[in-house]
């Protein structure tokens, strides 16, 4: 189901926030004094990068303000003085975690504007290398929460277990959390031959492991009685505030950019959409569980039918000179012609969007002509569930603080940018 | 009388006072006090991390005495602690701030006068109501922990003070019902008479109520997981202890591990029945070291247990486990005075 858009108005947005500040703020101006202000953050052992400043009274929160910008670091300002190809790092650079869905939206905006099309297999393992981000995105987000839980157990098999994943990253693309493997017409370098076959083992691996994860994390008693009930986000707030990703799946909405815009190889894989009804720190949970199932399903698809051919499109394979074919054709890595360094897309805009492990992020794309953007515009799925600290707060303990905080897994840089 | 015991009261002069303080020192200050908890907490923070290191797939400590897996991380970290500078915060109130850490592990220390760990050394007192005694000294430790929260002066250490005074209350009461209750199943509060009587099956068999709800007592009172809720790191930072810097931070953090060691000894004597199987021995080796030894391994497995918690569960949120507190342990505490009173009173139990 696609969220209308027309019912999200700003008037709605106010009256909600208007509603809810006055349900929850009650507190403070009646009972001030009793009040204490702890600032959690920006150096706290829950807080990452940023502050929350809540107000509580006694062990009862009345008011959250998540203050953000700690880690600005003016990516898209940045982008504007860059030539194009030295903006696929740099998108990268925000969320570390997650990282081939940002240079994908990136580089399909760019494609837009150049009005090229990436061969079929460079789409294939764009795909591929994506949802191997997102499982290791999943598994760092999950191992947060579990240490926010004080379950240290769930912290270090999250990070032992992402390991695998950014191991199977690391050889297709030679880096372990930067690949900058998607360029404009193609990807980087096609896959080694050992690649399906290591691919298969760490799935079969993990998919062993995760009866042994829901046994310990999911289905654990204690966490689960910190998780439920905990921080309910109802599906019309999830569609009036803005909410993306999984917190808005967990929420009972299906959306997906995946599914509703399809984007790379999405369109011809087989895979659902893990959605919950309940909207509670536990269902945000269960839904990430269950897209890292999806993603394994996606990659096997992926590798299933991945088709032969090129993986870099024609029209940039033309301009290699005869070294970088010989390398091309015999390890079937691209080097970068002279073109990329000076590529001026006509004039235009474009947009992009993906679904990246946090939610939605949408590319906007400004050409002048010129060898620099004109203007980088780049909505990320951290900066938008932000808010969701104000909303889903106040009226909780102190303690289920880390616990909404680790289940809306809110990442700082991503947010900032 | 024998031998060594005879030598070394020649030596003293055969003064029975000058003996009783040597030994008595002794035991407060060297076996099985001070120094031994010293010894204990370090590897108890070792075995710790051993234990949560091999469920959470990974070495633990390595690199410091690699040939015994690390087993000295714990003195080393004691040494760090000891020779890093203590910082303590202008707006404290200090003479609170520097005591409360040290009479702390005073108080969690000094129930060891009280407790036997053989049948032929006796504690320095030896009292007939040594259980009541050790657990009076003991309760009166955590009005420390929330004076260090107090004297600090940050909202953190505030705010961790108020949770373990809360926590505190809630399982402290369970923990000495039902830790009293094996004294009325025994009719008796001394240490060596419990022990005596648990010479056919041992207390946790006898009435597993009371070991149950005083078990999940002592992880509050010791703050272990799922109740290590007064530190919570990532939510009040180190709770009471935010403030501690170098071996004051040492001392506030090595007072669970040391908590644990007195309230596992009391456990182990109550419920496990102490030095048992062993009888009686006489001489310092038959009659101290090895029924000492084998109250400490009782001991250790009661740690241990305690600690693997950390790799199972999370931390429950404050009120939850007020409430488990009050309504399940307690519940389960009264049960347990009930059915002690029910077996002695009923006559199905006769101590001779």
């Amino acid at each position: 189901m696609e969220v209308d858009s027309k019912s999200i108005s700003t008037q709605a947005i106010e009256e909600l926030s208007k509603e809810l500040i006055q349900q929850r703020e009650l507190g403070v101006t009646e009972e001030g004094e009793r009040l204490i202000e702890l600032q959690i953050g920006p150096t706290h052992p829950g807080s990452g990068h940023m502050r929350i400043r809540v107000w509580v009274d006694g062990d009862i929160i009345v008011r959250c303000d998540p203050d953000i910008g700690f880690v600005f670091r003016t990516i898209e300002k940045l982008s504007e003085n860059r030539i194009y190809m030295k903006t696929i790092p740099l998108v990268e650079r925000p969320s570390l975690l997650d990282t081939t869905p940002m240079t994908i939206g990136y580089i399909n905006a760019l494609e837009k504007l150049m009005g090229i099309e990436p061969p079929p297999r460079a789409k294939y393992l764009r795909t591929i290398l994506a949802e191997l981000t997102r499982i290791a995105s999943h598994l760092y987000g999950i191992g947060i929460f579990a240490i926010f839980l004080g379950h240290s157990t769930g912290f270090m098999w999250g990070f032992g277990d992402r390991e695998l994943f950014v191991e199977l990253a690391n050889q297709l693309s030679g880096a372990r959390i930067t690949y900058a493997y998607v360029i404009p017409g193609g990807v980087r370098r096609d896959m080694p031959q050992s690649f399906p076959d290591n691919v298969e083992k760490a799935l079969r691996y993990f998919e062993k492991r995760l009866p042994d994860w829901y046994k310990m994390f999911l289905n654990n008693p204690v966490v689960e009685k910190r998780l439920r009930e905990v921080g309910i986000l109802r599906k019309n707030d999830a569609a009036k505030l803005g909410i993306t990703g999984p917190n808005l799946r967990a929420s009972g909405i299906e959306y997906d950019v995946r599914i509703a815009d399809p984007y790379e190889a999405y369109d011809e894989l087989d895979f659902m959409v893990p959605v919950a009804d309940e909207g509670d720190a536990y269902a945000r949970a269960l839904v990430r569980f269950e897209e890292i199932k999806q993603s394994i399903n996606i990659i096997r698809d992926a590798l299933r039918k991945m088709p032969g051919g090129d993986i870099i499109h024609p029209q940039i394979a033309r301009m290699f000179n005869p070294l970088m074919k010989k390398i091309y054709e015999e390890s079937r890595r691209v080097k970068f012609p002279g073109v990329f360094a000076s590529l001026k897309p006509p004039k235009g805009e474009a947009t992009a969007r993906v679904e990246a492990g946090r939610g939605e992020a949408l590319f906007y794309l400004v050409s002048d002509g010129s060898p620099k953007p004109y203007r980088f515009r780049w909505t990320t799925p951290s900066y938008r569930n932000a808010i969701l600290f104000k909303y889903l707060v106040p009226g909780h303990r102190l303690a289920d603080l880390p616990a909404i905080y680790g289940s809306i897994d809110y990442f700082p840089p991503e947010a900032d940018r | 009388m024998i031998q060594e015991t005879l030598l070394l009261k020649e030596l003293l002069g055969n003064n029975e006072m000058i003996y009783r303080t040597v030994i008595g020192l002794g035991y407060m200050l060297i076996y099985p006090g001070l120094i031994m908890i010293v010894i204990a907490a370090a590897l108890l923070l070792w075995a710790e991390r051993k234990i949560v290191a091999l469920v959470q797939l990974r070495y633990g400590p390595l690199w410091i005495s690699r040939r015994i897996g690390g087993a000295l991380q714990g003195f080393a970290d004691l040494i760090r602690f000891s020779f890093q500078e203590v910082i303590i915060p202008r707006r404290s109130d200090v003479i609170p701030f520097l005591l409360s850490p040290g009479l702390a592990i005073l108080f969690s220390v000094l129930p060891i006068a009280f407790m036997p760990v053989s049948p032929y050394i006796k504690p320095p007192i030896h009292s007939d109501i040594g259980l009541l005694a050790a657990i009076a000294v003991i309760s009166v430790a955590p009005i420390f922990i929330v004076l260090m929260g107090w004297a600090s002066d940050n909202k953190f250490a505030f705010v961790g003070s108020l949770r373990e005074a809360l926590l505190i209350v809630s399982y402290e009461i369970p923990f000495i019902i039902s830790i009293l209750s094996m004294g009325v199943m025994y009719s008796s509060l001394d240490f060596y008479e419990i022990v005596e009587r648990q010479s056919l099956l041992p207390g946790m068999l006898l009435n597993p109520f009371a070991f149950l709800a005083s078990f999940i007592a002592m992880l509050r009172v010791t703050s272990r997981f799922p109740f290590e809720i007064s530190e919570a790191e990532t939510e009040i930072v180190a709770g009471p202890y935010t403030e501690y810097s170098g071996l004051m931070f040492g001392l506030s953090m090595g007072l669970a591990y040391i908590k644990l060691y007195v309230y596992a000894l009391m456990v182990s004597l109550v419920f496990l029945g102490g030095w048992l199987p062993i009888v009686s021995g006489e001489g310092v080796i038959s009659g101290f070291l090895i029924p000492s030894l084998i109250v400490i391994i009782k001991l250790t497995v009661v740690c241990l247990v305690a600690v693997f918690l950390r790799a199972v569960y999370g931390r429950y949120r404050i009120d939850q486990a007020i409430r488990i507190g009050w309504i399940h342990v307690f519940a389960l505490s009264i049960v347990s005075l009930v059915w002690s009173i029910i077996l002695v009173y009923g006559g199905w139990i006769r101590w001779v």
